[in-house]
């Protein structure tokens, strides 16, 4: 039985352009135009239609060039400029904005003088040095000398402590000094640098993977410890038997344990032989050890392909490693993957769950006032802000289900919780919630516009109404319902506000995805793009230097939400043609 | 409390910070305090719940501390001081950064839930910052003006509202200019100390712009000319000027400086505190306990310098750690 529902509802594609004249009001329109008022000729109605389709244009072009513009510049490497100014100290840095502004006397009552200066605000660095990172200076300061760029000051970015602009003085192995000119020390830099840097990684690589392991069987032993303890009590033979059993194991792994710190200990000896004295813009020598530089470039020699070698190895850097620095620095990889997986996830619960509503509503349900106040609802959902979902989600799935699961299956694991707190599954349900309405309302318009007359031939062949549906109106819809799954995940993926509420977290930067059993960890924490835009833009201890980070983390969101788009778009493409040829 | 909560840190021989700021060195890191020596058998996760202000202090420690135990797995959330109880109580988190003291309503529901106190240690030393932009030439604020700035009960007892500038005898194009406030939502132990110790438990004007973090009052104090704002002194940036503060008219205005903020002489100076579920006479699981020994060792100290606040000294760091029952080795 099809539904005279399906009568009521506008077909999309015969819609009208003007409400309710005559069958083809257009030509109708056209017919009148002599001699009539403005109003009727609706040439205003033209302009007013279209000019608000200019202003939604305008509004997201130029929404989107600030956002790429101030993504895209972000990474690429500035000139150092030396500033030295009338009191005899000098200031090294890249400019990063410039304005101009009513001069003050540097000391109080900070007299106002006639003439407005230009100032320049300079990322200076050598935050341990100095305890700030960027600083103004004006041209009243300066006594109108010129900026400099020497020819030999150079970035370092580093692990920790954010960058450093200094001239490179001296370049030592353990106490040798091999080379003491700029030029010198930089082909020693260039030289050692890629060596020592595989050691580190080399070196990370035991940390990591080789610790990391001895550490995980560790906590299971200690695990299966902890049950023997929770099922026969402690003191109980069989516990003591364990107990046995896990000091053996223990003991096995410390002694790996220790091999491994030793290896380590030997490569961090073996890289810290390599140092660089440099000596920053105001006189002051430090040291810096060759396996905390990430990268170092001398920023005013470089040609114009070492410039780009540098933009790409930043714009690399930024995708596909970790965060460091209370994520100020380094990459946005765990986030990357923690928007895909959590996105993917949640289209996964959704969308089965959607279609199968949409399809009893529309299909099965006897319409009447229930159907209709379930679509009222449905609609209503869509409504209610997203923070609410947060609420629901960290109620019900983290502290009534979650903590059933934990209670059930990881009684040992107690009081920290593994399902019972915010995470990737939670947050997947909890988004995929929010975007129930978009896939049932999509569904269900897919579904009205299937012709009624193909439901009538497929049933007066014999057919019944679930033959009917699975292959005839289901393949006619499938277009309008990846639409819809489209439409849920765009919304999905660029949510943040629940997320904070059931798992998104500032630092996680354990994968949901690896290579431990049982390889997708769905009650992790996870890193999310749109909350990391939140957290630099909110948080960030360093707000100047965060401000950018901001621009490319959201280019980098849209691309990416772009890219989970065009590829469903895709997938609807092939589906369309496929089920092409059945068209009748 | 009030009074009681300053900081009396005069005795604990701060000379050497001062010999070495003098020396251009600008290290305030104990180094009495040792290096940290990692152990073996750590590993598990923590998860930490609570304070904005502390959230990349606590980002650091996590990272430096994953640097010794690679697999050990730290979650950090930071939406306020506020959050960290419940999560202690609920058992959500092992650790609960705070910008404040806990209230008694939040120690008593831990103790009906567990039957002792919560243990809060003194991580490190923040300065409670009054923000304005980089071109305002204010001299300094009384707190008594900050109250009257702020509050609308004016508790600190100022005669006047102050609602412009030319009332704090600024000239010029700044004289008529009204006053734009901005402050931090009420889920935050900023919020509570600000409240607590400047407005003397007083009601916070309803003009008072509430930021949902600590650097979106700085950015805020940085693009509004005539904006004031209060936030921890880790979030300072080249964008913004930190007002010097007098406790009483007349006396001099004191500097947000580290040497005033070990002196006692900054009249909003707080200590950090990382509240921990520990059973008095207990001992701590490893991983709390290690966690807790690298945030008082030379490393984690460091990691506080980082962040942007000061770290405790050594005397302070020993009392802490006895508090959780670890024998500190200094």
């Amino acid at each position: 039985m099809t539904t005279p529902v399906l009568a009521n509802r506008s077909d999309p594609t015969s819609s009208a352009p003007v409400g309710d004249s005559p069958p083809s009001p257009r030509s109708a329109l056209r017919g009148t135009q002599s001699g009539a008022s403005l109003m009727t000729r609706s040439e205003s109605v033209v302009w007013l239609l279209g000019g608000a389709l200019v202003i939604c244009l305008a509004m997201i072009v130029g929404l989107l060039s600030l956002i790429v513009w101030q993504g895209l510049v972000t990474f690429w490497p500035r000139p150092v400029v030396l500033i030295r100014l009338a009191d005899g100290q000098a200031v090294m840095g890249e400019v990063v904005r410039e304005e101009t502004a009513e001069a003050r006397t540097e000391t109080p009552p900070h007299d106002v003088q006639a003439q407005p200066a230009r100032r320049l605000l300079l990322r200076v660095g050598n935050y341990e040095l100095t305890q700030e990172h960027y600083r103004w200076v004006s041209d009243a300061q300066t006594d109108g000398q010129p900026a400099e760029r020497p020819a030999w000051a150079v970035v370092f970015e580093r692990m920790a402590w954010g960058r450093f602009y200094g001239f490179p003085k001296a370049f030592l192995i353990g106490d040798d000094t091999i080379a003491q000119t700029p030029a010198a020390v930089w082909a020693a830099f260039q030289k050692y640098h890629s060596q020592v840097r595989r050691q580190w990684r080399q070196r990370r690589r035991l940390e990591h993977d080789e610790a990391g392991e001895v550490n995980r069987l560790m906590e299971q032993a200690r695990l299966r410890l902890k049950k023997f303890e929770l099922e026969h009590g402690k003191d109980s033979p069989q516990w003591k038997a364990a107990h046995a059993e896990f000091e053996t194991i223990q003991e096995a792994l410390e002694r790996r344990f220790a091999r491994i710190r030793h290896d380590i200990e030997t490569i961090d000896r073996w890289n810290s032989r390599y140092q660089l004295r440099v000596e920053t813009a105001d006189g002051r020598e430090t040291t810096l050890l060759l396996k905390d530089i990430v990268r170092a470039y001398p920023a005013n020699r470089l040609s114009w392909l070492d410039r780009w070698k540098i933009y790409g190895a930043r714009w690399w850097e930024f995708v596909s490693a970790e965060p460091r620095e209370a994520n100020t620095e380094g990459g946005v990889f765990p986030a990357i993957w923690g928007t895909v997986v959590m996105t993917l996830l949640m289209t996964t619960a959704v969308v089965p769950f959607g279609v199968l509503a949409a399809l009893y509503l529309r299909e099965y349900a006897k319409p009447g006032l229930a159907v209709s106040a379930v679509r009222i609802a449905v609609n209503n959902l869509a409504g209610v802000p997203s923070i609410v979902f947060g609420v629901f989600g960290l109620g019900f799935f983290c502290y009534i289900i979650g903590a059933s699961i934990d209670e059930l299956l990881f009684a040992e694991k107690l009081p920290s919780p593994t399902f019972g707190t915010g995470g990737l599954l939670w947050a997947s349900l909890t988004l995929a919630l929010l975007t129930l309405p978009v896939v049932i309302v999509a569904t269900e318009e897919a579904l009205a516009a299937v012709p009624r007359s193909m439901r009538e031939g497929s049933l007066g062949c014999g057919a019944t109404q679930w033959q009917t549906i699975r292959r005839i109106v289901l393949p006619k819809a499938m277009p309008g319902i990846l639409t819809g799954m489209i439409l849920a995940m765009a919304r999905g993926a660029g949510e943040v506000a629940p997320l904070m509420l059931v798992g998104a977290v500032k630092l996680a930067p354990e994968l949901p995805v690896d290579r431990v059993f049982p390889y997708v960890h769905l009650q992790r924490s996870f890193m999310h793009l749109a909350f990391h835009i939140y957290d630099l833009g909110f948080q960030s201890p360093n707000s100047e230097a965060a401000k950018p980070m901001v621009f490319t983390t959201t280019l980098l969101l849209i691309a990416i939400i772009a890219a989970l788009n065009l590829s469903a778009i895709a997938i609807r493409n092939r589906l369309q043609r496929k089920y092409e040829p059945g068209h009748f | 409390m009030g009074i009681a909560e300053r900081l009396w840190l005069v005795p604990l021989g701060f000379v050497f910070v001062w010999a070495q700021a003098a020396a251009g060195q600008v290290s305030l890191v104990d180094p009495k305090l040792p290096s940290y020596t990692p152990v073996q058998g750590v590993s598990g996760s923590l998860k930490s719940v609570g304070s904005d202000t502390m959230n990349n202090e606590m980002a650091l420690w996590a990272e430096g501390f994953q640097r010794f135990y690679p697999n050990v797995k730290i979650e950090i959330e930071g939406k306020g001081s506020s959050t960290a109880p419940p999560a202690l109580i609920a058992g959500t988190a092992q650790f609960g950064p705070m910008s404040r003291s806990m209230k008694q309503a939040e120690r008593n529901a831990f103790e009906r839930r567990f039957g002792y106190q919560p243990t809060a240690l003194r991580t490190s030393i923040d300065m409670l910052a009054v923000y304005v932009h980089k071109d305002n030439p204010i001299r300094g604020l009384t707190l008594a003006q900050l109250d009257a700035i702020f509050s609308k009960t004016r508790k600190a007892g100022h005669p006047v509202d102050m609602r412009t500038w030319g009332q704090l005898e600024l000239t010029g194009p700044w004289s008529g200019r009204p006053i734009s406030l901005y402050g931090r939502n009420s889920a935050s132990g900023t919020y509570g100390y600000f409240k607590e110790h400047v407005l003397l438990g007083g009601d916070y004007k309803d003009e008072v712009k509430e930021q949902p973090g600590s650097s979106a009052v700085v950015q805020a104090c940085a693009t509004d000319r005539f904006a004031i704002g209060y936030s921890g002194i880790g979030y300072k940036t080249a964008d913004v000027r930190v007002v010097p503060l007098a406790v009483e008219e007349g006396e001099p205005f004191v500097e947000a400086v580290p040497e005033n903020a070990y002196s006692g002489e900054y009249p909003l100076a707080r200590f950090l505190y990382l509240n921990v579920n520990y059973k008095p006479g207990s001992s701590l699981d490893p991983l709390r306990r290690e966690f807790i020994r690298y945030i008082f060792s030379r490393q984690g100290q460091r990691d506080v310098a980082k962040a942007g606040y000061y770290p405790v000294p050594a005397a302070i760091a020993r009392e802490e750690l006895r508090k959780v029952g670890i024998e500190p080795e200094f």
